[in-house]
């Protein structure tokens, strides 16, 4: 576990470099991006200068971890507000999304991949693969606007978009919890399929088990390992697919704010932002590693 | 197996309801977020975020539309982009032009009580000038050499040289007036305020990052009273979705729906659309500087060949007005001076003049910016194509767009570039920028190369040109002159559009990208 925790601070460490290095290569001026176009261009200087981006890269990846040390990621570009306050300000709204997203996707997903488990090869199974098939490959953009457009324009049951109240909450984590939905599903139906297969499924419908007990405690028990880990990396793609998802209704978290810092090459709020990003990527899979000992007690993290 | 799928599909069933009864109580405890309407809130819907509320750090219109909710200035610009009186009743020149008074408006208060009086009004100049804050669009200001606040309604302004165009800078959301008081409280400070505190008719509440702006209505405002009691701008980046607020009823108006969408919004009689002029222009910047554009013949005909009407028709949906002068109708000193008509043949023969043959250029454009930009690029190229003047569009995003544009003369990376210019006081020295050698990149934006000495010196003497007259003749003859000479392929000025409820009337605008619904008010019908 420490080795894996220390792993963890350099894999950190790396991505902090790479930002770095990468937000360097980007073109564009950010100090005519903050004077904005029609200023003239002693204004762009003099931010320029404030702003200290005359600096040579290793002067600026420098700062970025003395800034770490200090528990801060420095200061907007844009707005010169702390960039940890404007992060822990969006954060929750995005963790909100993402959580209620994978929820949708584990629940679903594990009942429909049970359902075309069981019932192999029949129509439903089919249904099943089709709607799966069928949400992988729908754009989130296009998946959002039309759920707008359905709940909100037409039945008017459901804000179209923004944070104002909980209601709104369910468009963007439907739209994200769809593509979840698809993946989970077929990974629970082969794993089902396998584990319903074994010897030791056999022996216990012999007991006389009821079909029920057999299939969710277990078959899916046995066949959840897998599963999980689909879900730990689906819980870590879903904070990134957040940034469309944010766009289209409008909700206030840290997608859209990455993507506005940007365009507007706001690079101590990028960086703040994918670093953030990578850090409950890492958290999230270390968290899954130890729900494996739970789920199966035959895994051991130790050795 | 049978039986296992029923009692599976069984367990489905049961988990299906009582995911949809968890979230309709969702729906149901949370409310609808548009049924606000009975406590009389004006939802509208604005696709940018606001960086900053501080008036003196100001740069994007939008936002500046909503500071102005809060803070005023002394004076403002009607429909016409004409300044009038605001928080100054009057105003005069004396001493050669180098000095302006002020006669300030008696009796008005700030949102905290504070009384407005030159002493304030000298505060928030002088803050605006202070090198210590933050200002990014300082420039227009810096002609200034004093404030003195000569008695409580007496403003006095001492200039470096005569600069008839200042009260349209005072303007202004960035010379906007706060209370001197509230500038170190709320978590506000000298250096950044973060709740601003005006005399306008609505104070600020609160502010969510990403998420919406909220005013409410000032009791002790000084002029007419709104209607409604809050004013919430929601933020809503993208166009399609505001388009879906406003009909699902979550707004009551949205600025800027998506284009394409402009004839189906016209069509519901649930929904009306102003399309208010702008200070816009947009054009396509030649290289000047460079074969073939260094040649006015070749400028000229690429300017007969496109046919800009039917393109702004067509592909801009008529959001567009194709323009006769390099200024937009509504800037200060605008002349109307000719036409380029849309005339493949005199193109031809313009390009034959100027030998001119197999012509092949790369022109820029940004995509998303302005109106239907990447679509009116790529039918240009098509038109001049026809003329046979081969032509590459490219684009990229907007950042590293405007990095090529400003690019010094001989590294930029295209020959021809569209672009849009509006200058915000809707004067003609911030438009005339794009003109002069001395705003050449990288020292500016003036991105065509362009410059002749009679309009640099027809420019030069209108700007500190006291009699308006005189002025604006200047300022026409150097419009003429740039009009002939064509550093630009002219195309239109943008329209800012808003689209609203059928339900609400009283909305207007200004010409400078912004809207007037302060006295916004459920239609009587």
């Amino acid at each position: 576990m420490t080795r894996r925790l220390v792993a963890s601070v350099i894999t950190l460490l790396g991505v902090g470099l790479v930002l770095v290095g990468l937000i360097q290569l980007l073109p564009g001026d950010p100090a005519r991006m903050i004077a904005g176009m029609e200023a003239t261009q002693a204004e762009v200087e003099r931010i320029r200068r404030q702003l200290g981006l005359d600096e040579p890269i290793i002067v600026q990846y420098w700062r970025f971890l003395e800034h770490l040390m200090n528990g801060n990621m420095g200061v907007s570009a844009r707005t010169g507000s702390p960039v940890t306050e404007e992060i822990m300000a969006r954060l929750p709204f995005t963790v909100e999304l993402a959580v209620l997203g994978t929820l949708f996707g584990v629940v679903v997903g594990i009942l429909l991949g049970v359902i075309a488990a069981t019932h192999k090869d029949s129509w439903i199974d089919s249904l099943v693969s089709a709607v799966g098939v069928m949400g992988i490959s729908m754009p989130v953009y296009w998946l959002g606007i039309l759920l707008i457009v359905v709940f909100a324009v037409n039945l008017k049951v459901v804000p179209a978009s923004g944070a104002a109240s909980l209601s709104s909450l369910i468009l963007p984590s439907l739209t994200l919890g769809v593509f979840s939905t698809a993946i989970v599903s077929r990974m629970t139906r082969s794993n089902m399929l396998e584990v319903l297969g074994r010897d030791y499924i056999r022996t216990v419908r012999a007991k006389g088990l009821v079909e029920r007990v057999v299939v969710y405690k277990h078959a899916l028990r046995n066949s959840f390992v897998p599963i999980l880990t689909v879900i730990g990396l689906q819980f870590g793609t879903l904070l990134g697919g957040a940034v469309l998802t944010e766009s289209v209704f409008a909700w206030p978290g840290l997608g859209r704010l990455l993507i506005d810092s940007i365009n507007a090459r706001d690079f101590p709020m990028v960086q703040g932002i994918v670093f953030t990003f990578a850090a409950m990527f890492i958290v999230v899979n270390i968290i899954t590693d130890l729900l494996y000992t739970v789920v199966d007690p035959r895994v051991n993290l130790y050795d | 197996m049978r039986r296992a799928g029923k009692s599976g599909t069984r367990v489905a069933l049961i988990a299906a309801v009582a995911g949809a009864l968890v979230l309709s109580a969702c729906t149901t405890g949370g409310g609808g977020g548009g049924g606000e309407g009975a406590d009389k809130t004006f939802n509208i819907g604005i696709g940018v975020d606001l960086d900053t509320v501080d008036p003196v750090q100001q740069t994007t219109t939008t936002v500046q539309n909503v500071v102005d909710y809060g803070v005023e200035a002394l004076t403002k610009l009607d429909k016409k982009g004409k300044v009038q009186p605001s928080l100054a009743e009057s105003w005069e020149t004396s001493n050669g032009g180098k000095t302006m008074t002020f006669k300030l408006r008696e009796g008005v208060k700030f949102q905290d009580g504070t009384k407005f009086d030159a002493e304030a009004a000298k505060f928030n100049l002088d803050r605006l000038l202070d090198p210590k804050v933050e200002v990014p669009i300082r420039g227009n200001y810096e002609v200034i050499s004093k404030v003195t606040a000569a008695d409580p309604t007496t403003l006095e302004i001492d200039l470096k040289n005569p600069s008839p165009n200042l009260p349209l800078f005072l303007s202004s959301t960035i010379s906007g007036m706060m209370s001197p008081e509230s500038a170190e409280k709320d978590g506000n400070s000298y250096k950044n305020i973060v709740k601003p505190v005006g005399t306008g008719p609505y104070s600020f509440v609160r502010f969510k990052k990403g998420d919406q702006a909220v005013y409410e209505k000032y009791g002790d405002y000084w002029g007419k009273k709104p209607h409604y009691d809050r004013v919430v701008f929601h933020i809503v980046p993208e166009s399609n979705s505001r388009e879906a607020m406003l009909r699902s009823g979550q707004a009551e108006m949205i600025m800027n729906p998506p284009v394409s969408d402009l004839k189906a919004l016209e069509e519901d009689s649930a929904l009306e659309v102003v399309q208010a002029p702008s200070d816009r222009t947009v054009f396509t910047a030649f290289n000047n500087s460079k074969p073939p554009f260094d040649d006015k013949r070749v400028r000229q005909a690429l300017n007969y060949a496109v046919d800009k009407k039917s393109i702004a028709e067509k592909v801009v949906f008529g959001a567009v007005d194709v323009v006769d002068s390099p200024f937009a109708s509504s800037l200060d000193g605008y002349c109307s001076v000719g036409s380029y008509e849309y005339d493949p043949k005199k193109a031809k023969q313009l390009l034959a003049d100027a030998g001119a043959k197999n012509l092949s250029v790369t022109m820029g454009t940004p995509s998303g910016r302005y109106l239907q930009d990447k679509q009116a690029a790529q039918a240009i190229a098509a038109n001049l194509r026809e003329v046979g003047v081969k032509v590459k569009v490219r684009t990229t995003d907007w950042p590293s767009y405007i990095a090529n544009t400003g690019a010094a003369k001989d590294e930029q990376v295209y020959d021809m570039h569209l672009l849009g210019w509006a200058p915000g006081a809707l004067d003609a020295p911030s438009q005339f920028q794009m003109f002069q050698k001395s705003q050449w990149p990288t020292n500016g934006l003036a991105s065509a190369f362009y410059t002749n000495p009679k309009v640099e010196s027809l420019i030069a003497k209108g700007n500190t040109e006291l009699d308006d007259a005189a002025r604006d003749k200047m300022y026409c003859d150097a419009q003429k002159q740039i009009w002939d000479d064509a550093p630009w392929m002219f195309l239109w000025s943008q329209t800012l559009l808003l689209a609203h409820s059928s339900d609400v009337e009283g909305v207007s605008y200004i010409p400078n990208e912004k809207f007037d619904a302060v006295y916004a008010r459920p239609a009587k019908k």
